[in-house]
Parts: C-alpha cells; sequence; structure tokens
C-alpha cells in the first residue's frame, strides 16, 4: 500500500538503509533503526503499519523486541527477517504473534509482497477494531470518547 | 580397514589365542598331569609294597610247612625207636607193618632200615637191594653216631639217584642201633612245590653250601651248584631283585629267599616281575591312559572355547572399531556443520547488503539513462552476472545451513517400494538423456516403515544423482536399484548399484566427509553424502559401501522399521 508506514529495525546499518532507500523508492515511508530499543522509542514516539525486524541482534533481539511489541498492544503487524539457520525461532515468533518470516538475503520483490500481505493484516484487524468500537458507541453513545484512547 | 592393520590384527588374535591356550595349560593342565602323575606314582609304590608283603608272608607260610613236614617225620623215627625194642623192630614184617602204615595216606618214606653200631643192616625195608651194604664210612653215618639225630642233604648214595635220608639212633643194652629211613623225593618235591605262585613262578631248595636239593626248572639240576650263591643265613624272607636273559629277552626277576632252621636250607622262590605286578601295571597303564584322555579332551574343549571366545572378542573389538568410526564420523559432521554454519551466517548478512546494493544499482540503472550504449551495456551485463552469482552464494549458504540444521522433520508411514518408483520416475528422464538406464529389483513382500518422506527423497536424489554422475566419462551405464528385508530382519535395505568409475580405495573412507569431492571445481559442494550420511544416522539406519575401480560402486542403505525414539521425539539435532 503506497504510503504505509515501515519501521526496519536491523543491526547490520548498511543493509538498513540500503533497504529503507529500495523501499522508499517503492513509496513506503521508511524509518530505519538499528536495535530494538530503537525500535521501542520509535513506536512510542508514532504508529507503524509494518515493522521488518531482524531476529538476530546485538542487545534486545528480535524475539524480545517482538515481545515488547506485543506488550504495547498497537495495531502493527511484525515481520521477521532470518538466517536460515534460525527458522526454529522464527517459527516461535510466529507463534508468538509475528505475522511471518523471511529468510536473509532476499530479493526486495519478495519483502514487498510480504510487507502488503502484513499491511492487508494490520489494516483488517484495524478496521475490525474500529467497527467494533463504532458498534458500541451505537450501543452506548456515551463510549464516544473511548474512539480517541 | 586397510590390509596392513588387517594383518597385524590377525597376528594379535593369534597371539590371544596362544596366549588362553598357555593359560589354560599352566592353570589346569599342568596340575591335573602332576597331581595324576605323582598320585598313580604313589599308588604303583603301595600296591607293590603289599604284593611283596603277601608274596613275604605266604614263602614265610610255605617255609613252616616244609619244616612242619621234616620235623613231623623225625618224630615219627624217634616214636618208634622209642616205643620198639630193635628184636622186635628187626622182624622183617614189623619194618614192613611200620612203613605200610606211615605210607597208607602219601608216599611219604622210600624205604625204612635199623643199622647196628658197626654199620650193617639188621633190617631193610624198601625197593632196593641194600641189606648186605655197610655204612661205617658214610658221612651220615659219622654224623648221626655223634648228633644221635640227623638229616642229610640230598646225596647219592650206593641206590646212585638223588635222595636225602632221616636218621636216630636207640640204645638198648648198652649197643646203639640207627633207625634210617630215605624221604620220598617225589613226596618232599611235591610238597616243596605245593605252591602257586604266578604262572612263571618257581620254586626250589638250596642247601647251605649252594647245591639244588630240589629240581630248579630250567635253570639248573638238581644235586648241582647253583651259580652266585652267597649263602649268609638270615632269620626273616629276603628279597632281591634280579635281571636275566630267557630266551635271548630281559627278564626282571623277583627271588624270594628263606632259610629252613633243620636242615640248615634255602628255600628260593623266583616270580617274573611283570606277572607279579601286572595288575598294578595295568591298573597304571589304564590311569594314565585316562588321564591323558582327559588332559587331551581338555585341551581340545579349550581350544575350541578359546577360539569361539576370541572369534567373539575379535568380533567385538570389530563392532566397537566400527562404532568409534561412526562417533568419528558424527563427530566430524557435528563440528563441521557447527563450523560451516556459522560460516554461512556470517557471510550471509553481508550477501544480503550485496542484493540490496544490487538492486539499488538496478533501481538507479532503470531511473538513469546512461549515454554511452556501450558502457550501458557492459553495466547492465555486469549486474546482471552480480546478482547470478549473489543467488549462487546464497544457495550455497542455504545448503550449508541445510547441512547443520535441517528443517523439521515429518515422520509417516512409507512404502519403500512405492516410494522408490516415484523417486526413479522423478530421475529417469535426466537419466536418459546421460544415455542411462534404470533397472529396479523390488520386494513386494516388504512392510512399510515410519520415516521421514522428504529426507529419504533427499538421500535417495542424492546417491541416483551420484550415481549418474558416476557414469560421467562411460556415457552409458545401468543403475540398479533393489529392495530387500535387512540381514538382521529389523529393518529394510535399498541398495543403489551402478557401473560407473567406481570409487578408489584412498578415498573411500572420505567419501562421507563434509567438503570432500572428486567432481570438478563448481560442480559439487562435497557435502551431499555427509548430509546423506548425518540424515541416515538419525534415521536409525546404515550406509556400506562397496566399490571397484572401473566396474562401478554399490551403496547399502538400511533403515529401521522405526526410526530410533528420540527421533521421533525432538526431530533432527
Amino acid at each position: 500500500m503506497i504510503g504505509s508506514k515501515i519501521l526496519l529495525v536491523d543491526d547490520e546499518k548498511i543493509f538498513a538503509d540500503n533497504m529503507a532507500k529500495l523501499l522508499r523508492s517503492r513509496q513506503y515511508k521508511v524509518t530505519a533503526v538499528y536495535d530494538g530499543e530503537s525500535a521501542i522509542k520509535e513506536l512510542e514516539k508514532e504508529n507503524f503499519d509494518v515493522v521488518v525486524l531482524d531476529l538476530k541482534m546485538p542487545g534486545m533481539n528480535g524475539i524480545t523486541t517482538l515481545k515488547e511489541i506485543k506488550k504495547m498492544g498497537l495495531f502493527t503487524e511484525t515481520l521477521l527477517l532470518t538466517g536460515h539457520g534460525s527458522i526454529d525461532a522464527a517459527v516461535v515468533a510466529i507463534r508468538m504473534g509475528a505475522y511471518d518470516f523471511l529468510n536473509k538475503p532476499c530479493e526486495i520483490d519478495d519483502l514487498v509482497e510480504k510487507i502488503e500481505g502484513a499491511w492487508r493484516k494490520k489494516d483488517d484487524a484495524w478496521k475490525k477494531d474500529l467497527e467494533e468500537k463504532l458498534k458500541r458507541v451505537v450501543e452506548s453513545p456515551s463510549d464516544v470518547f473511548k474512539l480517541f484512547d | 580397514m586397510d590390509q596392513n592393520s588387517e594383518g597385524k590384527n590377525k597376528t594379535y588374535y593369534s597371539r590371544l589365542f596362544r596366549r588362553f591356550i598357555l593359560l589354560t595349560m599352566i592353570c589346569s593342565l599342568i596340575p591335573l598331569l602332576l597331581a595324576g602323575w605323582a598320585i598313580n606314582k604313589h599308588y604303583s609304590a603301595f600296591a607293590k609294597e603289599r604284593i611283596l608283603k603277601t608274596l613275604q608272608t605266604r614263602v614265610d607260610y610255605h617255609r613252616k610247612i616244609i619244616e612242619l613236614f621234616l620235623k613231623e617225620n623225625k618224630n615219627r623215627l624217634d616214636f618208634i625207636a622209642r616205643t620198639n625194642s630193635i628184636e622186635f623192630l628187626i622182624k622183617n614184617d614189623r619194618l614192613t607193618h611200620i612203613l605200610n602204615s606211615i605210607n597208607h595216606d602219601d608216599w611219604t618214606l622210600t624205604d625204612i632200615g635199623i643199622i647196628d653200631e658197626k654199620g650193617d643192616h639188621l633190617s631193610y625195608v624198601g625197593p632196593y637191594d641194600l641189606i648186605d651194604k655197610n655204612y661205617s664210612d658214610t658221612f651220615w653215618f659219622r654224623e648221626v653216631m655223634e648228633k644221635g639225630s640227623y638229616t642229610s642233604d640230598m646225596f647219592m648214595g650206593f641206590r646212585k639217584e638223588p635222595h636225602f635220608i632221616m636218621a636216630v639212633t636207640k640204645k638198648e643194652d648198652g649197643r646203639r642201633y640207627i633207625l634210617r629211613a630215605t624221604i620220598n623225593t617225589d613226596s618232599f618235591r611235591s610238597i616243596v612245590e605245593n605252591v602257586r605262585i604266578g604262572k612263571t613262578g618257581g620254586i626250589y631248595i638250596l642247601n647251605n653250601k649252594g647245591v639244588y636239593q630240589t629240581s630248579p626248572g630250567s635253570d639248573g639240576k638238581i644235586m648241582a651248584l647253583a651259580s652266585g650263591f652267597e649263602g649268609k643265613t638270615h632269620d626273616d624272607v629276603k628279597f632281591r631283585f634280579l635281571e636275566i636273559f630267557e630266551r635271548n629277552v630281559m627278564v626282571k626277576k623277583i627271588v624270594c629267599e628263606t632259610w629252613l632252621k633243620d636242615p640248615n636250607w634255602l628255600m628260593v622262590v623266583r616270580v617274573d616281575e611283570n606277572e607279579l605286578f601286572g595288575e598294578v601295571r595295568r591298573a597304571n597303564r589304564a590311569t594314565m591312559i585316562s588321564l591323558h584322555v582327559s588332559a587331551l579332551i581338555i585341551l581340545l574343549v579349550t581350544a575350541l572355547i578359546t577360539g569361539h571366545m576370541v572369534s567373539v572378542i575379535r568380533k567385538r573389538d570389530h563392532e566397537v572399531e566400527d562404532m568409534n568410526r561412526q562417533l568419528m564420523q558424527a563427530g566430524k559432521l557435528a563440528s563441521i556443520g557447527e563450523l560451516s554454519a556459522g560460516v554461512a551466517h556470517e557471510i550471509n548478512n553481508p550477501l544480503a547488503i550485496i542484493m540490496t546494493e544490487h538492486q539499488l544499482l538496478l533501481d538507479a540503472e532503470k531511473r538513469t539513462p546512461i549515454s554511452d550504449v556501450s558502457f550501458g551495456k557492459q553495466f547492465a551485463g555486469s549486474l546482471n552476472q552480480i546478482g547470478i552469482q549473489v543467488r549462487r552464494c546464497t544457495h550455497i549458504t542455504r545448503n550449508l545451513m541445510k547441512f547443520a540444521r535441517r528443517t523439521r522433520s515429518v515422520i509417516e508411514t512409507v512404502d519403500i517400494n512405492l516410494f522408490l518408483r516415484e523417486v526413479i520416475d522423478l530421475m529417469e528422464r535426466e537419466a536418459k538423456s546421460e544415455g542411462i538406464k534404470f533397472k529396479s529389483v523390488l520386494d513386494g513382500s516388504l512392510p512399510s516403515i515410519l520415516s521421514d518422506p522428504s529426507q529419504l527423497q533427499q538421500v535417495l536424489l542424492n546417491f541416483i544423482n551420484n550415481a549418474i554422475d558416476a557414469h560421467e566419462d562411460k556415457g552409458s551405464g545401468i543403475i540398479m536399484i533393489s529392495t530387500c528385508l535387512a540381514k538382521d530382519k529389523t529393518g529394510i535395505s535399498i541398495i543403489v548399484e551402478d557401473t560407473g568409475k567406481g570409487i578408489k580405495d584412498q578415498d573411500i573412507g572420505k567419501i562421507f566427509d563434509p567438503f570432500f569431492t572428486t567432481k570438478a571445481p563448481g560442480r559439487g559442494t562435497g557435502l551431499g553424502l555427509s548430509i546423506c550420511y548425518s540424515i541416515v544416522k538419525q534415521l536409525g539406519g546404515n550406509i556400506q559401501v562397496e566399490s571397484e575401480i572401473g566396474k562401478g560402486t554399490r551403496f547399502a542403505l538400511t533403515f529401521p522399521f522405526e526410526p530410533p525414539e528420540d527421533f521421533m521425539k525432538n526431530g533432527p539435532v
């Protein structure tokens, strides 16, 4: 979806920057950070549609970061980048609620495809939630303020 | 295992065999034989002593009988002389009556006579014509007149044949008379010889000068002088051991000697030692035979048991060696796996960056027209090649990762024959283009097994690919795939045989090592067989290789009916 906001988290700075450039040239709004802590800070500051998260990072690794993100209860989908050796971890991550994983190195087109999938899922969830909230407002108009929580 | 170490092992096991046998001999045979020999020796000495004792008793007893016989006859004469007057006795029919009475049961006396002090016969009863003989000059006449009673040695006398006499004196009216009787030589002989001491035993009597008093059989004649006579008297029964030639054969004899008291004669008993100790010898021989047969049986049984044990040890050693080799292989795989995974992972990141850079360049190329056409072409071509090579690298790292850690496996029931047919179908097209035919001999009665089909497929494709590659230089060939029940019946065997170039002897131990390949650079990673090896091991199976240069290679894969329990629980490690 053109204009989707993407947060790219990878400790390999050049990779992260290059990916960011490639995605920007494909009309995404991309922010690249290089560790888990910065990713959490960025997520606290603004909303992102999709987080592309490297599994293997120094400090907060992909799994811990994913946990933190899930705790924040945001409408955002996470896509994991893994080496082949960490497929098991990727499976764990999916069980924890990540959208999907992608083997590194990956083709830009594959990444875009997965990002689109993630965005649709996020969008569906967001819409569903909104519908439910609207329903509740219709049922009890006093809850209207909760819409902006 | 190479031939050298096989040879070394052979000498090692035969040395082990010999050492076991030697040990058994030292621990069981030698004590057995020593104890057997000692007991036997002791027993024969004891038995021989007993036999000699018995012989001694019998000889002593026999001497007493002879002494009693002589004494009885002397007492008779004495009794007759004392109880009858000379006048009464010289009546011829009186002496006849007395002689007949004495000889009533046995013919003990040959003749009897009364002689006056001048040596003339007053009366004589007997078979010889001796009535007018004068005995005043004979040795026995002087002896009897001097001693009062006398028993002579054997002598010839007037009758010119060997005999001996007994005589007693009687005083009547101031005159001395002699009552003399001749002991029947046959009767005496029968009493002397009336003792059986074996078949070869002989008995005879010598006087104190060594003259035979009875016939000694083949050794000499009566009245002849015995050779080697010593003449020392003694009270008890004495033994001597002789070795003499008899019919040109050396014979051992036991000579038993005892002295009679009156007259002073020596009774000699001769026995063949072989006969006397025959029983002991036979018992000895039987004991020794059974002893040595037992020893031989022990030796044989020991050899058999030892042979069996050594072969069991050999088999066990072989298994341990095999296991060690497999462990080493597994260890090698594990460490190489770790290393390669590490390397692959490290290379992955730069590759990922190169890939993104490549993509950026591609994007830039689309946006920015290049005015120089030849540079544009070169640039596009290079970009394309970079893309291809990066993908190739990715493929390699992906394989390395797979080697170290494979995707989770799925255990399913697999009909091996059906499965193989699918695999063969898959490969047939490729093989045909290389001029290779497939043959399959599948055992239809095989049960299905529990295994991971995708991993099995990977393994079999790899082996078949290798088999196809092995025909590269030949241009044609046959790949034979067969199935059967495993030898130990705990699983199934898949055999992949090719008619390719074969594997060199020095390479056969390395084919499962990671990165070992004989293919041209760029053609093989050297990971295929080591991946197969680790998969087969994880599925609880085994791989055996036989190969002959120029003729082909035969891989036998065995898989159990079910993979090991830890594999079922945890999947691949």
